[in-house]
């Protein structure tokens, strides 16, 4: 199935009536994406919105997300000329592990629709994150990691540590905690290097993502 | 003087006998108290003593045998008054002069005649209720001259059990538990407490009919609460505080700053929309959490103390589970005395 498909299974999922799952908690809906994409240098700028659908699944000490995004990038700068899709796919599994500290663990899939407009890159997520009750209903989170394993549709590497994300994720209960206001940041940035014989060449990718949106609690 | 005793002889022996049920129909014996009244001594005892040759009743007899004995005190004829009031004993064991109404010289005259017979009298039953085997019944009665004792308790299917033999004078009381030889509670139904006292060749007995009834043991109830100790409340709301606000803008601050500071050189400075509009979210909905009443929070002491006190209550709960069902298992006993129909002999 394509992310568009699965953006509009995901809202239409959202609306139909809650059904129970015993001893879990699940939230599902539909968010505004909004985001900066740069690379390799900042002549290569691009910002654009789109629509997005995050899936929280909780059960004991374990929890996961899975965001899915697709957003229209337009050029900021001259040097970028196209437009183009990215449709993100971004997994993670969490246990909490203390206080308020919980492991991540995941994998990320970004597509560029058309293809060569930019760097299309998978990898996996490894990192930690720190939840904080602000209030009744109301939770903040602070999340980082690595992105290990990167793989990248025009080729190229990255070091041990310099693929890295960064977040920050806000959820507000609403209607006795049946709806739920979300907001997450996502910062990524790729130390991508590449080689075409003549040496290592820096061709960074870097992209900031912020999504808006609500979630039906079941 | 003479004259003033005479007249508390005579109210005593008239309101006495106006007070019993039972009435003087014998005319010679109505003439003798007339005459003890009119205090013609002589005559009433001249009469009294032939009214006692006529057919009287026990009543009539024994008023009879007073009459002398009362004429006998008011002519200081001591020996004969003693020997008119024993008779008056004998008749009715129970007879009891009252002492504010009665002359000393008739009643010391009494007393004496009540040390030369032998009789059990003013024997009674206490109307209790007890769980069989943690109480007892108390009986008790007076016996006049040193004597064995035996009291045993007769009738239904016991028979006739033992429960006290003593030698005794005066006033005796014992305890009674009701129950068998075998340590079972004596069964319901109607029973005789029969005092039997002996000395020599002389003897006396006197019963005392008792109902005994057997009941359910009552159970306690059951505890929800311990008196004096209340639950307390397993939340407290903190006070106020600006924690929320600060966390909120130091998760914040480390978002931009990580973002500022991780942000690849080469691709200028990073973007600060996405990241400030949620951090931007997130420091409201702290600077809203600051302001509102915050959430109840678990009071761990409250939370010890309530489950203690729960504890407290099930183990009691738990003992009186226990309690109850020995009680179920246990009979209440219900002793009552009857009407008694007449005397000793």
């Amino acid at each position: 199935m394509r992310p568009a498909g699965w953006i509009v299974g995901t809202m239409v999922l959202s609306i139909i009536p809650s059904f129970h799952l015993s001893a879990q908690h699940v939230s599902l809906g539909p968010q505004i994406a909004f985001g900066d994409y740069r690379e390799v240098s900042s002549d290569l700028h691009y910002r654009g919105t789109g629509l997005g659908a995050k899936a929280t699944l909780m059960w004991k000490k374990f929890s996961a997300d899975v965001v899915l995004s697709k957003v229209k990038y337009k050029p900021k700068t001259s040097a970028a000329t196209a437009n183009f899709d990215a449709s993100e796919v971004d997994v993670r599994l969490r246990y909490y592990v203390t206080g308020p500290v919980s492991a991540e663990l995941g994998f990320i899939n970004r597509k560029m629709d058309p293809e060569f407009e930019a760097q299309s890159v998978g990898a996996v997520t490894l990192g930690a994150r720190m939840a904080y009750v602000l209030g009744p209903g109301v939770h903040m989170s602070l999340n980082g990691g690595l992105l290990f394993g990167s793989k990248f549709s025009g080729g190229g590497t990255t070091s041990a540590l310099g693929a890295l994300q960064l977040g920050l994720g806000l959820t507000v209960d609403a209607l006795h905690g049946r709806v739920l206001v979300t907001g997450d940041y996502g910062f990524q940035r790729f130390s991508r290097k590449t080689d075409d014989g003549s040496g290592a060449l820096p061709a960074p990718i870097q992209q900031s993502l912020g999504r808006m949106g609500f979630a039906i609690a079941f | 003087m003479h004259r003033s005793t005479s007249w508390l002889v005579a109210l005593a022996l008239v309101l006495p006998a106006a007070a019993e049920a039972q009435t003087i129909q014998n005319p010679t014996l109505r003439r003798a108290q007339q005459a003890f009244d009119n205090l013609d001594y002589r005559q009433a005892l001249t009469i009294a003593l032939t009214s006692l040759r006529e057919r009287l009743t026990g009543f009539e007899r024994a008023r009879a045998y007073e009459v002398l004995g009362f004429t006998y005190s008011g002519m200081d004829s001591i020996l004969k008054a003693v020997d008119a009031f024993k008779q008056v004993v004998l008749i009715e064991p129970e007879r009891d002069l009252d002492p504010n109404r009665t002359s000393p010289r008739a009643l010391s005259a009494f007393q004496v005649a009540l040390t030369q017979i032998l009789v059990v009298r003013q024997l009674r039953v206490d109307s209790v209720s007890f769980i069989g085997g943690q109480g007892a019944v108390g009986i008790r009665y007076t016996v006049t001259q040193p004597s064995r004792v035996v009291t045993r308790v007769t009738g239904g299917t016991l028979g006739s059990i033992r429960i006290d033999s003593t030698v005794a004078n005066g006033q005796v009381n014992i305890r009674w538990p009701a129950r068998m030889p075998s340590g079972d509670p004596v069964p319901a139904g109607t029973y005789n407490v029969v005092v039997e006292a002996t000395v020599g060749q002389n003897s006396f007995s006197t019963s005392q009919p008792i109902r005994i009834a057997h009941g359910a043991v009552d159970t306690l109830p059951h505890l929800t609460s311990l008196p004096g100790y209340t639950y307390l409340p397993e939340t407290e709301v903190p006070p106020k505080s600006w924690r929320p606000m600060g966390l909120a803008l130091v998760y914040s601050g480390i978002a931009l700053a990580g973002t500022s500071a991780l942000s690849h050189g080469n691709l200028g400075s990073a973007s600060m929309r996405e990241g400030g509009m949620i951090g931007g979210g997130i420091v409201l909905a702290g600077f809203v959490m600051t302001l509102k009443k915050p959430a109840p929070q678990p009071a761990r002491g409250n939370i010890l103390y309530n489950s203690l006190l729960r504890e407290q209550i099930a183990r009691r709960n738990t003992e009186i589970a226990q309690e109850n069902t020995r009680r179920r298992q246990q009979v209440a006993l219900t002793v009552v005395p009857l009407a008694r129909p007449g005397g000793g002999r």
